[in-house]
């Protein structure tokens, strides 16, 4: 089997997933371009060599739609060989689009891949994309569907973090995130986000709120609190778990992932192709995995993830100098770091998605390239990414640098 | 050609009165030699060009009752199921999209089988007499539509409208129907085929609206947002007990989309599956025949609730004594179907009334009394108790109950609850049985059990619940029971007998 190399890994900024957020007037098409692009030139490379984009996207219609991945190879003016396929698994998507990527080098059937992912969230809500998973009453009933911030507060009650516990995740995330960019830790990765006459955009994670305190936060009511008691989320999922009396509702908006728009992008190449262009080898892909787990509580998939991997690799867990969990709620973070007995001092050591925000198919790619450049930056060796993932998933990947 | 249950009244004009009129019986009823007729005079019909427009109309007392049930549960295969829930749904399809303008003509009761019925005419008068309502039962407690009502409703009416409709008990008037949308127009009843007559002449080759362009995609914004909240909403209200909600809903959605021909092939399916489900059947015949044809002593059913209530609701306090947290037998009273959990059962009749049927010489069991006495929490009257209360509100479950009673650490599954609540329950309602005056017939007592008592429906009854679970098995796993939890898993020789 050959290696998969990673060669570069890029991501554009976060911006505010909403109307009045930085990105929106960018199109999802234009997001994918611009790392793709970016990609393209800082490793110089002739893109007629890339025999495949692979691109995360959870909503994929409207101008998601079509298999935006092509339509990002098109738009970025890359040479009509290169294929693009869009993929969905829903918050590990760019994850499982490297992966993918990965696979098609370490198999031979590939040279050079791109990985990555993309979601504008504000211009294509969560939800367009409809599902049978939670509308069709078969499925949903056997699935005993729940919205997913019903499973992270089942999550948080059943393994009992408070809402002190998860406020105070939050609290560390914000400052972790303010201190990497106080230190520029993302540079190597980030890009600016310039319009058609290189006017910059976007070019600074606008998501953050640096100010916040426990105090702050006391003062958020929970998100999912009237939807679960008023819509028979709370119902269905104790029908789910009998051993809880009632559901605590802890999450909120300032201790789950935020709602952003972004795009990012892995190269991903065997050795031969890297000599090629004379490229540094920054990592190796050393194992993957996705697996399924109890879709209700839906979030306990990483840890599962994260061991399968870890097997693969014939490695423990204490092999990992440092993990990126995506904070799509505080409890699922707490619970990973429980069940791995990982300490919190290797857990997404520059924030995460509480502070920085999560955009949807992107995510995955995006932790990835920042857990890379975190350990060369810290001269460190191996890294595992992980994300839970909707309808109870989890995907992790492991990396090692060269 | 020869009808026996239908006779078609042919007018100058080309207007066919079809007459209901189904043979030896009281009422118009669905059943295989009336869709043979049914079937034989569409054909004539549509083959008949001179033939205008149909007038649906009977010539009993009540207009129409639906599928005879005896005769679905005759079928036997799902084959022979599916074929004939098809092959009416299919005529009345062919009816409506002849081009030919049927009408309704409606005097008399009708059920909801006789709802589906009219749907498929483009227009529905109904006379203004006392005698004609549509009667709707809970489709919960009963069989799912049948006849394309899961299709068309929900294009007539709307989605929200329709399943309001059907779940739950009503005696729909006219006039009631008219602001339902049920029905288009209401008269008197002398000039109830005239009027019919005259829309027929006035109105030519009509569209039904689910053969014109409807906007009912399931994922609208507005209708993919009603559907996941009421799925959640329906399968919290009845957990996994009552087949034929699921089934209602599920035939909605999947119909919506598609068109009206696909999705009565999709109902017709559903319906064959929950025709077949040995639960939803059980309880049907329970609730259609078990209706004692004798007077009972109410009081005796009284007593007998009394008991039963306060039997679950002490076997609930048992459990907590063991150990078990009150969650887990919380949820498992939900779970086989009673609407509130023992532990509230007793806050709400008081855990005084309670004691009778506790153990006080066990030291634990006083020990929890006599807490539960001094701090002043005897119920929901006091509004405190296992639980406490804001007002009418239930609020969680008392704080302090664990430290009185610790969880133990290995907690049971909860089906051995459930099973525990059950079985329980059923010995308490079998041992006041055997003592019962005048009721002596296992169809009524199952009947009465549901509907007098509070047994949970979906088991058809404490005796056909036993039957469907294998008697032996019972009898043995009660001695099993009464081993280590005593006298009231010990089944009396009468009780024997009679199960």
């Amino acid at each position: 089997m050959k290696e998969a190399i990673i060669y570069d890994a890029v991501r554009t900024p976060r911006g505010k997933g909403k109307k009045s957020g930085s990105l929106n007037e960018v199109s999802p098409v234009q997001l994918a371009s611009k790392v793709l692009k970016a990609i393209e030139k800082r490793s110089n490379i002739d893109t007629s060599d890339v025999d495949d984009v692979v691109l995360g996207c959870v909503h994929p219609t409207n101008e998601q739609g079509a298999d935006i991945a092509r339509s990002a190879v098109l738009e970025s003016k890359w040479d009509q060989t290169v294929s693009g396929v869009q993929v969905d698994r829903f918050c590990a998507s760019g994850l499982e689009a490297v992966n993918i990527a990965a696979s098609q080098v370490m198999s031979g059937q590939a040279d050079m891949s791109v990985g990555g992912g993309v979601e504008s969230m504000s211009r294509v809500p969560m939800g367009s994309s409809g599902g049978a998973w939670m509308a069709d009453p078969t499925v949903a009933y056997n699935a005993y569907f729940v919205p997913q911030g019903i499973s992270a507060d089942l999550l948080a009650t059943k393994y009992g973090y408070s809402r002190t516990d998860v406020d105070s995740y939050a609290v560390d995330s914000q400052k972790r995130a303010v201190n990497a960019w106080k230190e520029n830790r993302f540079k190597k990765s980030i890009i600016s986000v310039e319009d058609q006459n290189q006017l910059t955009i976007l070019d600074k994670d606008e998501y953050m709120r640096p100010n916040t305190t426990m105090q702050s936060l006391a003062s958020l009511d929970p998100s999912f609190a009237h939807i679960g008691k008023n819509h028979g989320f709370d119902d269905v999922a104790i029908l789910k778990y009998p051993e809880i009396g009632s559901i605590e509702h802890v999450h909120h908006a300032g201790n789950s992932s935020g709602i952003v728009d972004g795009a990012a992008a892995v190269l991903i190449g065997n050795k031969e192709i890297g000599d090629k262009y004379e490229l540094k080898p920054r990592a190796k892909i050393r194992s993957f995995a996705s697996i399924g787990s109890e879709p209700t509580i839906m979030l306990t998939g990483p840890a599962d993830s994260a061991e399968k991997a870890l097997k693969r690799a014939k490695m423990t867990a204490s092999d990992i100098d440092l993990y990126e969990m995506n904070e799509a709620f505080a409890a699922v973070v707490l619970r990973f770091m429980e069940a791995l007995k990982v300490d919190h001092s290797k857990v997404n050591v520059n924030g995460g998605a509480i502070a920085l925000g999560h955009p949807l198919g992107a995510t995955g790619a995006m932790i990835l390239g920042t857990v890379l450049d975190e350990l060369e930056r810290r001269d460190l060796s191996t890294g595992l990414i992980t994300l839970c993932v909707g309808a109870g998933m989890g995907t992790a990947t492991i990396i090692e640098r060269m | 050609m020869k009808l026996e249950n239908i006779r078609l009244d042919i007018d100058k004009i080309g207007i066919c009165n079809l007459i209901l009129d189904t043979k030896s019986s009281e009422i118009n009823v669905f059943n295989e030699s009336v869709i043979n007729d049914l079937s034989k005079a569409t054909e004539f019909i549509l083959d008949n060009p001179k033939i205008i427009g149909i007038i649906i109309s009977s010539a009993k007392k009540s207009f129409h009752n639906g599928y005879d049930l005896n005769y679905l549960y005759s079928l036997k295969s799902s084959k022979d199921i599916f074929e004939t829930i098809y092959l009416l749904s299919s005529i009345l399809r062919k009816l409506e999209s002849s081009g030919k303008t049927i009408v309704s003509a409606i005097s008399g009761s009708l059920n909801l089988g006789g709802l589906e019925l009219i749907l498929h005419s483009h227009y529905k008068i109904s006379d203004d007499s006392k005698n004609t309502n549509i009667i709707i039962n809970n489709i919960k407690y009963d069989l799912s539509p049948n006849t394309g009502g899961t299709q068309r409703l929900p294009r007539l009416i709307g989605i929200s409208e329709t399943l309001d409709l059907l779940l739950k008990d009503e005696i729909i008037s006219p006039k009631a129907a008219l602001e339902k949308k049920l029905i288009n127009e209401i008269t008197e009843k002398d000039n109830l085929i005239s009027k019919c007559k005259e829309y027929i002449i006035k109105n030519k080759e009509l569209l039904q609206p689910w053969d014109q362009k409807q906007n009912l995609s399931p994922f609208s914004s507005k209708n993919l947002g009603y559907f996941i909240s009421k799925i959640a909403m329906l399968h919290a209200e009845n957990s996994d007990l009552y087949h034929s909600v699921k089934i209602l809903i599920s035939c909605i959605f999947e119909g919506l989309n598609t068109d009206i021909n696909s999705g009565l092939k999709i109902e017709a399916r559903h319906f064959t599956w929950l025709l077949n489900n040995k639960e939803n059947r059980s309880m049907v015949k329970t609730l259609k025949f078990g209706k004692p044809d004798t007077s009972f002593d109410k009081n005796e059913i009284e007593s007998i609730k009394k008991s039963f209530e306060k039997n679950y609701a002490a076997e609930g306090v048992k459990l907590l004594i063991e150990g078990i947290t009150p969650a887990l037998i919380e949820n498992a009273g939900k779970r086989i179907g009673f609407l509130n959990g023992p532990l509230t059962t007793t806050d709400k009749i008081e855990l005084q009334s309670v004691i009778s049927e506790l153990d006080s010489k066990d030291a634990p069991v006083a020990a929890l009394i006599r807490s539960m006495q001094k701090l002043n929490r005897n119920g929901y009257s006091k509004r405190k108790g296992f639980y406490n209360y804001e007002g009418d509100k239930k609020l969680k479950i008392w704080n302090g109950l664990e430290e009185l009673i610790p969880s133990r650490k290995n907690q049971p599954k909860i089906s051995e609850v459930e099973k525990r609540l059950l079985f329980s329950c059923i010995n308490n309602i079998l041992f006041n049985y055997s003592k019962l005056s005048k009721l002596k017939n296992k169809n009524f007592y199952d009947y009465i059990s549901i509907k007098e008592i509070g047994f949970p429906a979906w088991t058809g009854g404490p005796f056909t619940w036993v039957k469907n679970y294998n008697v032996k098995n019972f009898i043995r796993e009660n001695k099993e029971y009464a081993e280590t939890l005593g006298s009231r898993f010990i089944m009396s020789e009468n009780i024997f007998k009679e199960i």
